[in-house]
């Protein structure tokens, strides 16, 4: 009897409490409404067909639903720590819809996500993994591993597996072990790496790259090559474009390098060829 | 993390909605609404078609709901005679407070609204357009429109099924602009040249219709009467469309 | 449950599978200003080759600081409306106190992933000042992806609209004006301009997007509050 009067007036400190239902839908905290992951679905005798239907850009429905992708990631690691560099393009069908997307996910002032693939999947997903990272900090005393938070990443989307969900992302971070990176995607797939590129861009700006890469590189030379690499696949990939965006991180946390319009770096490669040829 | 309960991926062909009413069945066709000075104006025909079938014929579509409301519906009768249902024990249960208010015509189209939009999302949905006529909250004429998935509208005329391609456009004509101006006459006349229309182009039509009005006063609706008809015209039509 | 044997006449009819969604036409534009911020949209509402109604509002004030552009599948669209208004109620009586842009727009894009598997066939532009006073426009996707930006234009009409707005905007492509950059949170342009802006996009649109017309609602939203105007549109 007391328990249920308590229970009334306490929340579960993870938020996940009573299923949201009308009775005490007004009752409740707007923020805490949203606490509880659970997603509606429709009524289908398949809901992931029918999500794919009224979703999936292959899909010839009247109704379809575009929803926003991106593309083109990189990160790698070099003795000098990791490098991100990322495009800023987000596409709807063949429509682009922004030349201006972030997709570099500040986690925490140590760790960062990249988004490829259904941006509303990246941005929620790596917001709840950065809630989650704060929860462990604070029950731990202590930052959370970049293999346990990718971890994290990789078992919630692993539950939703074949749901639908579109993400290619790379977790990054510096933690007590040093530089470290993973890549985790909507299959549940997690691979730990020294350099990954993500999205439709990625083919591009892996022969950069691959070119260009050696692990004993300097500060100056590892962004210019993350930059050049995008830019690549900017150049060659349709779904690619907009700005470069490159993130460094070193052991005191990440910090943000530069933003770069590809026109402007088109023009200063092409003026560099031109000198190499004169 | 309270996890996702969704069924089996069974491989059945794609995004088959598991369907409870696969469609309509038997159905009732166009309804057609306007405002007027006085109010408003519904009218429908009294069958109820088995596909092409002529199955009943002196079906009832429209329902007076409360003191100054009126339901068209067209679509689905079985589907229109659950909401009936529905109606009335939402009125009764109203009554029951006996706190003087009673629903009105924006709370019953809210409500009917709702309810489409919640068997939409179930997948299941009721497979009717409604048409709700009646006075809003300040007096004025009210015309609303509600279809199976809940879509809502207002408007000073609307017609549905056939009559949205047929009847629309000459209600439009007499109407629109003219709302304060129509006199009840007027407006007979207007819907029933609509309703005539209707009957020489609609295949599941019937010659026999009934009209309600919402005014002030209350609801009335007519018996079931018939429109005199002229079929002359049929044999100088050639070419497409005859 | 009805079993309708496979000879049933309705079935031989034109029986398309039932669908939950539909597209009901319609355009939204929002440009944010360093003290104002404008949502328009037209208000007709159309199905198919049809039209609904010539006025049926898809743009709702939701405080005096923010209003919310809904453009799509209008059930969808309502039912977002109304959860807004709903969270931002239960927010005002809990904390008594408004719920501020910012949050609302995290709040929106939250409430739409909810429906990740089952989406609202809904695209939002929510409008109306930050924190700072400055305007603030969020766009997003079916499913809660947003951003900040300073101008945008969603709904039937957003490929004609879009286009016109990054180059006079956002100065895109127009060598010797000022360039204002991609993450720019807001526009320089006054409002007088971003109104006029406004309005051509519209009756530009309504000339080449059937699905746009009627009536244009703007609403401008400033430190005094939130202003509406209804507008002509041509209307065939």
């Amino acid at each position: 009897m007391l328990s249920e009067i308590v229970a009334q007036y306490t929340s579960e400190p993870t938020g996940y409490g009573a299923e949201l239902t009308p009775g005490n839908f007004l009752a409740r905290d707007a923020a805490k409404q949203f606490d509880s992951l659970s997603f509606d679905l429709p009524n289908a005798e398949n809901p992931i067909d029918f999500l794919n239907t009224y979703t999936d850009v292959k899909s010839d429905n009247d109704n379809l639903i575009k929803l926003a992708h991106g593309t083109t990631t990189l990160a790698f690691k070099y003795a000098g720590g990791v490098v991100v560099a990322v495009d800023s393009r987000a596409t709807q069908g063949s429509v682009i819809a922004s030349q201006s997307v972030k997709k570099v996910i500040e986690i925490n002032p140590y760790l960062l996500g990249t988004m490829a693939g259904g941006a509303a999947d990246c941005f929620f997903w790596e917001r709840e993994l950065g809630r989650r990272c704060r929860l462990y900090e604070l029950r731990n005393k202590e930052r959370i591993s970049v293999a346990a938070a990718s971890k994290l990443l990789a078992n919630m989307v692993y539950s939703y597996k074949g749901m639908g969900l579109s993400m290619g992302t790379m977790v990054s971070g510096w933690d007590k072990t040093g530089p470290n990176l993973f890549y985790v995607d909507n299959d549940g797939t997690r691979l730990k790496g020294n350099l990954f590129s993500v999205g439709s861009g990625a083919t591009f700006a892996y022969g950069v790259l691959d070119t260009g890469y050696d692990h004993e590189m300097n500060k100056a030379d590892a962004i210019d090559l993350g930059k050049r690499s995008i830019y690549h696949a900017t150049h060659r990939d349709a779904y690619s474009g907009g700005y470069v965006r490159i993130y460094h991180i070193n052991k005191e946390g990440w910090e943000f390098i530069s933003l770069t319009d590809v026109d402007e770096l088109h023009w200063q490669y092409a003026d560099e060829s031109r000198n190499r040829g004169a | 993390m309270s996890s996702v309960n969704f069924k089996s991926t069974r491989a059945t062909q794609a995004a088959t909605p598991i369907t409870h009413s696969g469609g309509p069945v038997v159905t009732g066709t166009s309804v057609l609404g306007i405002k007027y000075k006085d109010g408003v104006m519904l009218a429908a025909d009294c069958l109820a078609s088995y596909g092409s079938l002529a199955r009943f014929r002196d079906v009832d579509r429209l329902q007076p709901v409360g003191e100054h409301t009126v339901v068209g519906a067209s679509g689905d009768i079985g589907d229109f005679q659950y909401v009936q249902d529905l109606l009335e024990k939402s009125m009764i249960h109203e009554f029951y407070t006996a706190d003087g208010h009673a629903l009105a015509t924006p709370h019953i189209y809210s409500y009917l609204s709702r309810l489409m939009y919640q068997r939409r999302s179930q997948m299941n949905p009721l497979w009717n357009s409604y048409l709700v006529g009646g006075l809003n909250d300040s007096g004025e004429p009210f015309l609303g429109y509600i279809d199976l998935i809940g879509t809502t509208y207002q408007s000073s005329t609307i017609a549905t099924g056939f009559g949205a391609y047929l009847a629309q456009p000459i209600l439009r004509k007499a109407v629109e602009g003219r709302e304060n101006e129509i006199t009840e006459e007027e407006a007979i006349k207007i819907i029933d040249d609509c309703m005539r229309v209707l009957f020489y182009r609609d295949a599941r039509s019937l010659n026999k219709f009934r009209r309600a009005k919402v005014t002030k006063e209350g609801v009335t609706v007519t018996e079931p009467y018939s429109l005199t008809t002229e079929w002359g015209f049929a044999e100088n039509i050639i070419g497409y469309g005859a | 449950m009805h079993v309708r044997p496979s000879t049933h006449p309705t079935s031989q009819a034109k029986e398309a599978a039932f669908s939950p969604y539909e597209d009901h036409g319609g355009t939204n534009l929002a440009i944010a200003g360093p003290d104002y911020c404008l949502l328009a949209s037209d208000t007709r509402q159309s199905n198919g080759y049809n039209i609904n109604t010539r006025f049926a509002p898809k743009t709702f004030k939701l405080s005096n600081k923010s209003v919310l552009a809904t453009a799509g599948c209008q059930p969808d669209c309502a039912m977002v409306t109304t959860r807004v208004k709903q969270s931002m109620l239960t927010y005002k009586h809990n904390h008594n106190k408004e719920m501020s842009t910012s949050a609302i727009a995290q709040m929106l894009s939250i409430m739409l992933y909810q429906r990740r598997f089952f989406p609202y066939y809904d695209f939002n532009i929510l409008g109306g000042l930050d924190e700072d006073g400055k305007g603030c426009v969020y766009s997003y996707d079916a499913v809660g992806s947003y951003e900040r930006v300073p101008c945008s234009a969603f709904g039937s009409a957003s490929a004609l609209i879009q286009p016109f707005l990054d180059n006079q905007v956002r100065n895109k492509n127009q060598l010797g004006k000022p360039k204002v950059t991609e993450f720019e949170p807001v526009t320089p342009l006054p409002l007088a301009e971003a109104l006029r802006i406004c309005k051509d996009s519209f009756t530009s649109a309504t000339e080449r997007d059937i699905y746009t017309g009627d009536y244009l609602q703007i609403f401008i939203i400033t430190r005094e509050g939130v202003e509406e105007q209804i507008h002509e549109l041509k209307k065939d």
